[in-house]
């Protein structure tokens, strides 16, 4: 019995000292494979660049705060995340970081003094960044943004997230990959594009899948849940690969305009990605949009057609014809027939002047319905505030014409709305669930919250 | 209940509304809104309009677009609500327009708006003056006219055979003026009442997308209008 004791005893105390070890001992910070040549400099705007590529400003600066401040409230399921300043500043800022901090805080979630940062910091995909794309950032910050003191609220989640060393263990889980980039066996324009779909883009923290541990589930390109699709904030990621996605049916040179002007034959960029758009991507080299573009079609190993050019001055677009799976839905509306459903009145009262009969919208102004990832998505949130609140396309530098939805909550009831959402998820082809007048009910309410 | 003298009755209003039903098809009335029937016209509580002026424009948009014709009235429209609520905001004050002076009444028409009165003192100053007409020509004042008499009553006035000063000479050409705006306009603006003249006469209202239809030569348009606020007949 004493010796059984005694076992217990030793056990619980290698547990304790397991435990304080994980809580106190400090975290290795991950060392890079190779690192760039003593006398390397970045390059003429280089880091700029790599800063406009990596999308920090939308994170790391509030509504009407200063660039790069922080002070942005990141929702995450844990809890409001408060994101933090990286400007120059020594007191508030990252002021006093040496790149050695800096380093750790992109590759490893790390701070000076080995407190985890959360994963709202996309630190699972900037540690694949190069070392000279992260020193050029680096220097960038420290030599060319001005320092701006500003005390950022304190992110206080509640148990258990707050203990921030369980981040340790999360680690293990996530970050499997990396540091640094590893290119497919694709032309260099596609790896290109993988390095910035990849890493500084961080495309998977919203378009790839969640695991049960909320890490991201495919993070590098070799993986088949990489950007398969995701969930973020109530909002639908779409797949960008795969059969019956809005990508599959987009030419490269079509993609290459969304990114680079938040809109397209097809489709408009609203919501989260009207902010990618407008903050990071309309920034990015047309050739670098393109990669991209090229690299996300050719993904599932399909041949990629380049196009010459992409988003240059077209004159009059052609509105698209109805097609197959949409003409019944057409013709119906076309008629005019005071025997349709209400869902289908309700859409010739509403939003037949802009998205047609056709469903097919208009190219560059008025998004597609049929088939649209937002219209058929899981969520139906993010479909039914746009119909209740409206939508916004940001002005981009090829396409400065900022386009705006008006907003239907006066003129249309919850029942109405559930009415309307509903039959466009069933109208052209479309094939997706019900919605009812709770859901609208609900999206009503949390918009009056803000 | 009592009927105001001259005014349709209950049931009279009831069977105009039953004709615009019958008239924009049973479908589309089917899928219109379940809405709570307004105020009546007797008990609406008025924005500008006294008593006796409400009594008039009642009477007189009732005779303008009478409720015994082929399709609804004046007022199962509620044109008198319209013109109310237009002489009570910036209409009736003239808000945004030009009233500086100088002013002469006496202009050609074609001069526009020359006299120094607002719309709505126009209707104040007007209305008197015509009802001492009627009580001297006909015995009564307008609103108590029969039918026949009312109609005598506004030929004379459109014809300035009732002496008006020049301030208020244009006064019938507003009021019919304003009585077709309240029967055509929006419903928002408190006439239109449940667009009964958009069904009357196959306007669709602000629905505004017609790609459709271009070519569609002596085919009648089916479906029923849509107002500025989403109502649906």
């Amino acid at each position: 019995m004493k010796t059984f004791l005694r076992i217990v005893a030793g056990l619980a105390l290698v547990g304790v000292v397991a435990l304080l070890a994980f809580i106190f001992v400090p975290v290795q910070r991950t060392q890079p494979a190779e690192a760039p040549a003593a006398d390397w400099e970045p390059a003429e705007g280089q880091g700029e660049y790599v800063l406009h590529a990596s999308d920090c400003v939308a994170c790391h600066t509030s509504d009407d705060g200063e660039s790069l401040a922080g002070g942005r409230a990141i929702a995450s399921p844990m809890g409001t995340i408060w994101s933090t300043n990286i400007t120059p500043d020594p007191e508030t800022g990252i002021g006093d970081w040496s790149y050695a901090d800096f380093r750790a805080a992109m590759i490893d979630g790390l701070e000076p003094d080995g407190t985890h940062l959360y994963p709202a910091m996309p630190y699972e995909n900037y540690r694949l960044m190069t070392e000279e794309d992260i020193r050029a950032l680096y220097e960038y910050i420290m030599t060319e943004v001005e320092p701006v003191s500003n005390e950022v609220q304190e992110t206080e989640l509640s148990f258990p997230f707050n203990l921030r060393f369980g981040i340790r263990a999360w680690n293990w889980l996530a970050l499997t990959h990396g540091p640094g980039f590893t290119p497919a066996d694709v032309p260099e324009l596609q790896q290109r594009g993988q390095y910035l779909v990849e890493g500084p883009g961080h495309c998977a923290a919203c378009h790839s899948p969640r695991s049960v541990f909320m890490s991201q589930d495919g993070v590098t390109a070799d993986e088949d849940s990489f950007l398969a699709g995701g969930v973020i904030d109530g909002w639908n990621a779409p797949a960008l690969r795969g059969e019956g996605t809005d990508l599959a049916k987009w030419s490269v040179g079509e993609l290459a305009a969304y990114l680079a002007t938040g809109r397209n034959a097809h489709s408009t960029a609203n919501g989260e990605m009207g902010l990618v758009v407008e903050h990071s991507l309309q920034k990015l080299t047309d050739e670098d949009n393109l990669a991209m573009a090229a690299f996300l079609k050719g993904i599932d190993g399909d041949a990629v057609d380049l196009p010459e050019s992409f988003a240059t001055a077209a004159g009059a677009i052609e509105v698209p014809a109805a097609d197959s799976a949409g003409s019944a839905t057409t013709e119906m509306l076309a008629s005019a027939d005071p025997d349709m459903p209400l869902g289908a009145r309700l859409y010739m009262d509403n939003c037949v002047g802009c998205h047609f009969a056709t469903g097919k919208g208009a190219p560059e102004i008025f998004p597609e319905l049929q088939g649209n990832s937002m219209v058929v998505g899981s969520e139906t949130m993010p479909l039914i505030s746009v119909i209740l609140n409206g939508a916004e396309v940001p002005s981009t530098a090829k396409r400065p014409m900022a386009l705006r939805m008006q907003g239907y909550a006066d003129r249309m009831s919850d029942d109405e709305v559930a009415e309307l959402v509903t039959w466009l998820r069933g109208a052209w082809g479309n094939d997706a669930s019900a919605v009812t007048a709770a859901d609208v009910a609900t999206v009503r309410e949390a918009d009056h919250g803000h | 209940m009592t009927d105001l003298p001259g005014y349709p009755s209950r049931r009279n209003f009831l069977k105009a509304s039953a004709a615009g039903v019958a008239l924009s098809g049973l479908a589309a009335q089917a899928k219109a809104q379940e809405t709570t029937p307004p105020v009546p016209l007797e008990d609406y509580d008025r924005a500008y309009l006294t008593a006796a002026e409400w009594a008039f424009v009642m009477a007189a948009t009732a005779r303008l677009i009478p409720s015994d014709g082929d399709g609804p009235g004046a007022i199962e429209t509620r044109v008198p609500v319209f013109i109310d609520l237009q002489l009570a905001g910036d209409y009736g004050t003239a808000d945004d327009w030009y009233m500086e002076g100088p002013h002469d009444p006496d202009a050609e028409p074609a001069r526009g708006w020359q006299t120094p009165l607002t719309p709505a003192e126009i209707y104040r100053q007007a209305i008197p003056v015509f009802d001492a007409w009627c009580e001297e020509t006909h015995g009564a004042t307008f609103a108590e006219l029969d039918a026949e008499r009312k109609d005598a009553a506004l030929t004379s006035l459109q014809n300035g055979d009732v002496a008006l000063d020049s301030e208020i000479r244009d006064f019938f050409t507003i009021l019919l003026a304003n009585t077709k705006e309240g029967y055509f306009a929006d419903p928002q603006y408190g006439g239109n009442h449940e667009m009964q003249s958009w069904v009357y006469i196959g306007f669709p209202g602000a629905r505004a997308a017609y790609r459709a239809w271009p070519e569609r030569h002596n085919e009648k348009y089916p479906l029923g209008p849509v107002s500025i606020s989403g109502e649906r007949a």
